[in-house]
């Protein structure tokens, strides 16, 4: 029987080609929408899940008020929450403290230098987390303090494959915390590829508390991430609650702690007055459904293109039945054929995820593999499985309900049901279609609006890059050479990076403060003398660092948005406390950006110190990037032999802020295509099929004197009315969803009638095209011969 | 007694009124008879065949077949009991075009669950018998009206049936085909196979040994 089924089913193909194609492309391809999403899906799941107490591994938190009402999440922590959780907290049975360098540091034993990225994290590290550690005691490696923990990589890379380092020593200079020793090398581990943080190299958090003022060995000093693993069985919400005012109690500032999954950070790392609101976690979530949405129009197609020709299947159900069929048997049959015609485009859907997968790679910015083994073919099979079930159920379930006696004489009519099942699968498909369309345009004119703002300082041609071994104490001496050097306009330093100043305070005072403006946080950064001409920030009032001492204990530059909400009418020569005491406002600068455009501008000081640069910034002439280049790697070479020449353009570091909006953008837009396309390859054969089943309807009009253009409209506007329906369905659900994603970005593009005019044309255009096509060749067609057929 | 019809009405409503297909038709039939029902068009030949055969259901009345009450067993019953007792043959043959003339009489077997080569077997048996061997690799498209009726008439008679219900098993065949259709249902009367025929063509009904004229769904 089973042999009886696929014999005739692939006579079938062999003579509906046009249907067997458009089934197979769109199915496939929607499979391979689905692989690849599933891929991709799966890889993100899996992050940082490898911990093996994943369950009870919890990152502490603190929410702290930043503006009447208004609680920000920080995840970073004093280094006294270390030792009051491993002393005063029964449920944390082991907890961590971790420093991470912001820049690269540098290494050096003998002759060989690298730079690497480091941590410096407390002694239970590595029996909180579950990096896999290769050689050297877990439990001891991070005691000493002369000690250093390196990744397999780099002790590969120093010493060569298969050489133990356990016991060498490694020179290890790092310029922000003024780092500069010989540490020995006390185990190696490795960090999986799947975890969200990677670093090459560990020194112990002791080291970190050795280079601190012990001023800054406080409650209100928050430079560390702290780690905890809870005993089980703790009730996570009762434990909040419990450690809730576990800092304030101990601080004179109001804040409260809250303890998260470690492994939530990823996918759920995103906080909104105290509360966790998701993250990454809604692109899965999107691009889920995004595929989903693919392959059920792919579905549907199917359904259509079966149900559509039912007639030709129907003397099949009923010559069967009339021997002695039952329903079920033939429902097996027809769920049988789904099932291989899915199967079949599960083979074409592999070889395409197989070609694609590089692209798609490169496009997520993953290493994702396709294996094809064990648990992955069982899930393949299930899929396919699922997708022939689903796509087959109506059909069968359809076509085999008519009695025998019906079918055979002919007296199926198509049910108002029937039609209207078709019909609103048809609507389905374009629905999600359009939505796709004003999706793509929406995502992509906010990314070009966001590309082009003026963010108030200009990002073209700016250098950025690390300060390192050799450059550190000499900054002065390399910015005044490379000023001379031919190209380069303007240099100077700043700590950290212009796309975030990471550093805030509160507490700070100026005359006329009120109580609600007590807690107002401001950002601030240290930066060189001609920051604000390097650049090109435009100031408003007074004057810049320029003619100041490069140390300035007395001086502060205040952006607009701070000077507003501080509520100073003159603020220039006022002298106000924040970040020391007696500052003198000498300048107020127009807002810029200083993070991406989801966040509003909010206060921020601007002060010349040298303490805590972190990088230059070089500031070249446009044209003749290439020369500056080269020299500055001559000059940066004099000062740093043997270490290369890492920089940085400030307009793609910009660029990596919106780099899972690009990923968003680059996806939905082959998403999209792909969804119009199968939704089109449906309609096509839907009205092929129509034109048929009307080709005596159309003869007999056309003897009667309609003209070719009259039996045109007649048939395209059959599916027009569907795309339109679509349009109305489709367009207030897109307004809704687009506006909401809008509404994240605190500067955003105003949403105009035009992109959804021109999405509901796009539609039209395309469903036009693919309808009329058919039409008119239905419509040529010499009446005689359909009629004489009759 | 092979069958037999009392009082069997059948009607459908249309616009609130009882339109009778089949008013009170009684009807016995004995093993080895042949039987040919004759009527204008619409006079309920083929609905009477098609309650016969089983695949049409009655209002009202009664229906035995080989004792069994038909009118009283559920539908999983009756299409074993069609499914083992009796074979259809129609005007327009109904063969299933992307089979060949093999697979086509092998269909039936299949759903009654024969092995394999007890299949192999009796479609030989058949294919020999028609004189069909030569063809039995061509699919429909590919052979004459008659010798698809031929092919027809294998596929009702391969599950070796008791019964055979012909619904004009002549109409699409010109004159010489349908006398050799008919002249096979002579014959397969004769080995001993019951025949029910509608025909409206005087001639064939004279090879059936007794005559039903149908008018208005009544017999008369």
């Amino acid at each position: 029987m089973f042999k009886h089924n696929i014999v005739l089913y692939l006579r079938k193909i062999q003579k509906h080609k046009s249907t067997f194609l458009i089934n197979l492309v769109g199915l496939s391809s929607g499979l391979a929408c689905v692989l690849l999403v599933y891929l991709w899906v799966s890889d993100e799941l899996a992050m940082d899940k490898f911990h093996e107490h994943d369950e009870r591994l919890y990152q502490v938190r603190r929410n702290v008020p930043v503006a009447p009402g208004v609680l920000a999440t920080f995840s970073s922590n004093s280094s006294l929450m270390l030792t009051a959780l491993q002393e005063e907290v029964p449920e944390v049975e082991l907890a961590t403290a971790v420093y991470e360098f912001d820049n690269n540091a540098s290494l050096e034993t003998g002759d060989k230098k690298l730079s690497a990225l480091g941590i410096m994290a407390s002694e239970d590290f590595f029996n909180v987390f579950s990096y896999p550690f290769i050689s050297g005691n877990k439990n001891t490696a991070l005691f000493d303090v002369n000690s250093v923990v390196i990744s397999r990589e780099l002790a590969n890379n120093f010493f060569g494959e298969g050489v133990d380092p356990l016991g060498k020593t490694l020179t290890i200079t790092e310029g922000e915390e003024e780092i500069d020793e010989v540490f020995t090398i006390s185990g190696v581990f490795e960090v999986p590829r799947n975890s969200s943080q990677q670093f090459d190299f560990i020194l112990p958090y002791n080291t970190f508390l050795k280079y601190r003022d012990p001023d800054d060995i406080a409650w209100y000093s928050n430079s560390s991430s702290v780690y905890a693993l809870l005993t089980p069985k703790t009730d996570i919400n009762a434990f909040n609650q419990k450690m809730v005012d576990f800092v304030s109690k101990r601080n004179k500032y109001e804040e409260q702690v809250l303890f998260t999954k470690y492994s939530d950070n990823y996918l759920r790392g995103n906080y909104e007055n105290g509360k966790q609101v998701g993250g990454r976690i809604n692109y899965v979530i999107l691009f889920s459904l995004v595929a989903l949405f693919v392959l059920s129009i792919a579905c549907i197609n199917f359904m259509n293109l079966s149900t559509a020709r039912a007639t030709r299947r129907l003397k099949e159900v009923g010559v069967k039945k009339a021997v002695g069929a039952n329903r079920k048997s033939l429902i097996i049959q027809f769920l049988s054929e789904s099932l291989l015609l899915s199967y079949f485009s599960l083979g074409f859907a592999v070889v395409i995820v197989l070609l694609l997968l590089p692209w798609f790679n490169t496009v997520t910015g993953k290493e994702l593999t396709f294996a094809i083994e064990g648990s992955m073919i069982v899930t393949l099979l299930l899929i396919a499985l699922l997708t022939g079930l689903f796509s087959g159920s109506y059909p069968a379930l359809y076509l085999t309900k008519f009695s025998a006696v019906k079918v055979l004489k002919g007296k199926i009519n198509s049910s108002f049901g029937e039609l209207l099942a078709r019909k609103g699968l048809v609507i389905f498909q374009f629905s999600i279609s359009i939505l796709l369309i004003v999706a793509v345009s929406v995502i992509y004119m906010q990314l070009d609006y966001v590309q082009s703002k003026n963010l108030g300082y200009n990002k073209d041609n700016v250098l950025i890059f690390e300060i390192q071994d050799g450059l550190l104490g000499k900054v002065d001496v390399f910015l005044e050479q490379a000023k001379q050097l031919p190209g380069v306009v303007n240099a100077t330093y700043m700590q950290g990076g212009m796309t975030n100043f990471s550093n805030s305070s509160r507490g700070h005072s100026w005359p006329g403060q009120t109580e609600e403006s007590k807690h107002i946080n401001f950002r601030h950064a240290h930066v060189g003398p001609e920051f604000i001409e390097t650049m090109g920030i435009e100031l408003k009032e007074g004057r810049t660092y320029i003619n100041e001492k490069p140390n300035n204990e007395s001086k502060i530059i205040l952006n607009e948005t701070a000077v507003e909400v501080m509520g100073l009418e003159n603020p220039i020569g006022t002298i106000i406390d924040m970040r020391g005491p007696n500052r003198e406002i000498i300048g107020v600068v127009k807002d810029f950006n200083i993070q991406s455009l989801y966040n509003e501008i909010t206060p921020m000081a601007l002060l010349c110190r040298t303490e805590w640069i972190s990088n230059l910034v070089v500031k070249i002439k446009a044209g003749e990037e290439k020369m500056a280049i080269a020299s500055l790697e001559k000059l940066y070479g004099e000062f740093n032999p043997g270490l290369a020449f890492d920089f940085r353009f400030l307009d793609n570091q910009y660029q990596e802020l919106y780099q899972s909006e690009q990923r968003v953008s680059t996806l939905s837009k082959y998403f999209a295509a792909m969804a119009i396309l199968i939704s089109c390859l449906g309609l096509f054969g839907l009205a092929a099929f129509s034109a048929e089943r009307r080709r005596k309807e159309i003869s007999i009009r056309k003897v009667l004197g309609q003209t070719v253009s009259q039996v045109t409209v007649m048939l395209s506007s059959e599916f027009m009315k569907l795309v339109l329906i679509s349009i109305a369905i489709a367009l207030p659900i897109s307004y809704l969803l687009a506006s909401n994603w809008l509404s994240q970005f605190a500067y955003r593009i105003s949403l105009h009638a035009g992109y959804f005019v021109g999405a509901g044309i796009a539609a039209i255009l395309v469903a036009l095209l693919t309808v009329g096509s058919q039409a008119v060749k239905a419509a040529n067609k010499n009446p005689v011969h359909a009629l004489k057929d009759e | 007694m092979l069958l037999e019809l009392k009082n069997i009405f059948k009607w459908v409503n249309s616009g609130g009124q009882r339109i009778f297909l089949l008013k009170d038709i009684n009807l016995s039939v004995e093993e080895g008879e042949f039987i040919s029902v004759m009527g204008p068009s619409g006079s309920g030949k083929s609905t009477l065949l098609n309650v016969i055969g089983m695949l049409d259901q009655f209002n009202e009345g009664e229906y035995y077949f080989f004792d069994e009450s038909v009118h009283n067993l559920k539908e999983k019953h009756r299409s074993n009991l069609y499914k083992e007792y009796i074979g259809f043959v129609f005007q327009a043959y109904h063969l299933l075009d992307d089979l060949t003339v093999y697979e086509n009489l092998e269909m039936p077997l299949l759903y009654k669950k024969y092995k394999g080569a007890e299949r192999k077997a009796m479609v030989a048996d058949m294919l020999d018998r028609f004189n069909i061997v030569g063809k039995k690799d061509l699919f429909p498209a590919q052979l004459s009206g008659g010798q698809q009726q031929l092919v027809g008439v294998a596929r009702a008679l391969i599950g070796k049936p008791k019964l055979i219900l012909a619904d004009e098993p002549t109409g699409n065949l010109n004159s010489k085909q349908g006398e050799e259709i008919m002249e096979l249902f002579k014959q397969l009367n004769k080995e001993g196979v019951t025949i029910i025929q509608v025909t409206h063509s005087e001639k064939n009904a004279e090879y059936g040994s007794r005559i039903i004229n149908l008018l208005d769904g009544r017999k008369v």
